[in-house]
């Protein structure tokens, strides 16, 4: 990963996005706008989404993603655009039409029906014959595991019940593609980690498309196999997880996800295989062990992960990229430790260390005068 | 700090009024009615016999059961209640069928559209109620507006002989009794979850489907409480029927003013109120234990 030369951020998703388009793509969005009275939620987005999917759309509120969810549900009508699905166009068909079922945020299963009957909704519209739809809604609450609780009425279950019952409800059509709504958005914290996998697991089984709605970088990162982050209407990186994580193309997706740090800089020498960048942070220059597409004298930002950047008390072997620090803070999470670092430039720097052994946050203390450094392949230069 | 126990606690001052209210104005002129419908008319001022017998050594109680018996052997009165009772359901259904479209379409204008229309349903009410109905009397009469515009559109020769007809009598009452049809289910509907229908229209069902087997359940407590505070009214009504009815437009309320003003003949009167009240007393039963359920359902 750290090998491959940073290429320009705008490219680097317009080459995601294309190496997807061709027979891969199942679920096709080309140039979906959406305009709310003069306010546009979703700015000419294309995606392209592959069979059995698991695709997270992930960004803060209001970023447009739940429109974009709710335009391939058909409960909004896009400006312009076109969605297609399995190679049939969706523009123009109702919800009632469409072969995508929805997840909704906190579920809206319906009051007055019990689980069965708000599983067995969606087969009844159908006309299916009452054996097949006893059958199928049976097979769906074994699935999910409520079989037991399906004479009862919604009010009557805690939320991660509702949760599988919703889910049971939005797959008992066997639908083509499956949208969720921040699926865990009304789940306290224990329960949502354990019910993304479960989640995952079903959806995986039963092997269905899947398109899901979140603002939490962990949930999207733990279900997702790709990642589109949105910001005001636009995809501003498009990837797998670790591919958003370990090579964001730009300051906004690298403060997006996780925690980072953003060292301001130009770019001094530029060679082929490595460039310096001349910081003011920093007593001497950062050493990149790669190329960048730029030139000298360019602005940039090098983004340094916590976890990235080691710390010890005796100043490191190596050459460059180490600095002299002072602990500021100290954040104890259990299993690592954050310490706030203050180098001699006053910039501040965010170090992550493991607690590999216990009581090893002893280590280090407030004041204490401590060393940094990383490798030359442990940043990503950000030209955006 | 200890409770001071020789001043009554503050939460009498809330439950007093409720229940001196119901006292005051339900139970003792029920009662008094009650007591009325046991005894005989006297030509007496009042015109009828005391519960209490001082004639003899000792007091005696006297129960006259005549005029129960009275309601249950004639005819007319039997004939009264089914008519008052079916004037009441059917008139309810007509402003179930009208009030239900209006409260939907309130309740899905924009707010501020919505302050305007339920203004505009309430209105009305500002004029007194019997100027209202007798404004229908200039409209529906021979020569009334409604007969004149037909006449003048061509659609009819001879002018429609509605008033004083029970054909006027619906007219009335559903005018009259439409806002407390809509104002319960507006206060329903208004609340109805939206994403329900959008979970609905996402699991295949056109929105009839959708409104048949959502919304429709969903608002059984609107539809109950306004044909609840239609019905109930509605089955003791004497204004209506006396001004845009027929003489032989047979209800109960006009019985019952029969016998108490023309007949002067209060404990009959008195006995068919009573039983109006029970005829009522089953349908409000019923809607009590719905809204109990309902709240039930909420609270758990």
């Amino acid at each position: 990963m750290d090998s491959a030369p940073v290429s320009d951020a705008g490219k680097a998703t317009g080459n995601g996005a294309a190496s997807v388009r061709g027979d891969e793509a199942y679920v096709r969005i080309t140039s979906i706008r959406k305009e709310f009275d003069g306010f546009v939620a979703v700015d000419d987005v294309s995606l392209d989404i592959r069979r059995g999917e698991i695709f997270a759309l992930l960004g803060a509120s209001g970023c447009g993603k739940s429109t974009l969810l709710r335009i391939l549900a058909g409960l909004e009508t896009p400006t312009r655009g076109i969605v297609e699905l399995d190679g049939q166009l969706m523009n123009g068909l109702a919800p009632y039409d469409r072969p995508t079922n929805m997840m909704f945020q906190s579920y809206a299963l319906f009051p007055h029906m019990t689980v069965e009957q708000n599983v067995a909704f969606g087969l009844k519209q159908e006309g299916l014959p009452r054996a097949e739809v006893a059958r199928r809604v049976e097979e769906m609450l074994a699935l999910v595991q409520m079989s037991k609780l399906a004479r009862r009425k919604p009010h009557q279950l805690s939320g991660g019940q509702q949760q599988r019952v919703a889910l049971a409800r939005s797959l008992a059509k066997g639908p083509k593609l499956l949208l969720l709504d921040e699926p865990m958005g009304a789940l306290d914290k224990k329960l949502r980690s354990q019910m993304q996998l479960e989640l995952v697991n079903i959806i995986e089984r039963l092997g269905v498309t899947c398109i899901m709605v979140t603002h939490d970088q962990e949930e999207a990162m733990t279900m997702a196999h790709r990642i589109a982050i949105m910001d005001v209407g636009k995809i501003r990186q498009l990837g797998t997880p670790d591919e958003i994580y370990e090579q964001p193309n730009s300051r906004f997706t690298a403060q997006f996800i996780g925690s980072v740090n953003l060292i301001e800089g130009k770019i001094g020498e530029d060679e082929k295989d490595h460039i310096t960048i001349l910081t003011p942070w920093l007593d001497s220059p950062i050493y990149v062990g790669h190329g960048v597409t730029g030139f000298e004298g360019m602005d940039v930002a090098f983004a340094l992960r916590p976890e990235k950047i080691r710390i010890q008390r005796d100043e490191p072997q190596q050459a460059c990229n180490k600095t002299r620090g002072v602990i500021e803070e100290i954040a104890y999470f259990g299993s690592h430790s954050v310490y706030h670092v203050r180098l001699p430039s006053q910039h501040k720097l965010l170090v992550n260390a493991t607690n590999t052994r216990r009581w090893a946050s002893e280590n280090f203390t407030w004041k204490d005068e401590v060393w940094l450094y990383w490798g030359e392949l442990s940043g990503v230069v950000l030209t955006a | 700090m200890k409770r001071r126990r020789w001043l009554p606690s503050p939460r009498w001052a809330l439950i007093v009024p409720p229940y001196a209210w119901m006292l005051l104005f339900f139970a003792v002129p029920f009662a008094i009615v009650l007591k009325i419908s046991f005894a005989k008319t006297t030509l007496a001022m009042p015109p009828f016999t005391s519960l209490l017998d001082w004639s003899g050594q000792a007091p005696q109680i006297q129960i006259h059961l005549e005029n129960y018996l009275r309601l249950f052997s004639d005819g007319l009165y039997a004939m009264a209640y089914l008519s008052s009772l079916k004037v009441a359901v059917v008139s309810t259904f007509l402003c179930l069928l009208i009030g239900y479209p209006m409260a939907y379409a309130i309740a899905r204008m924009d707010p501020a559209a919505r302050n305007v229309a339920l203004m505009l349903v309430v209105l009305p009410s500002w004029t007194s109620f019997l100027i209202r109905i007798y404004a229908w009397i200039g409209i529906l009469k021979n020569n009334g507006l409604l007969n004149n515009l037909l006449i003048g559109l061509g659609i009819i020769d001879e002018p429609l002989q509605i008033l004083y007809s029970t054909t006027a009598v619906y007219i009335g009452i559903v005018y009259a009794y439409l806002p407390f049809m809509v104002l319960p289910l507006y206060a329903n509907l208004v609340k109805l979850d939206l994403r329900l229908l959008e979970a609905a229209s996402d699991l295949g069902a056109k929105p009839w489907k959708a409104f048949f087997q959502i919304t429709l359940p969903l608002s059984r407590a609107g539809i109950i409480a306004g044909s609840m505070l239609v019905m109930i009214p509605v089955v003791g009504e004497f204004v209506i029927p006396e001004m845009l009815g027929s003489p032989d437009t047979l209800m109960i309320g006009r019985v019952l003013w029969q016998e108490f003003f023309n007949n002067r003949d209060w404990p009959a009167a008195s006995a068919v109120a009573i039983v109006m009240l029970a005829l009522l007393l089953i349908p409000i039963v019923i809607f009590h234990r719905a809204q109990a359920k309902a709240l039930e359902a909420k609270l758990t």
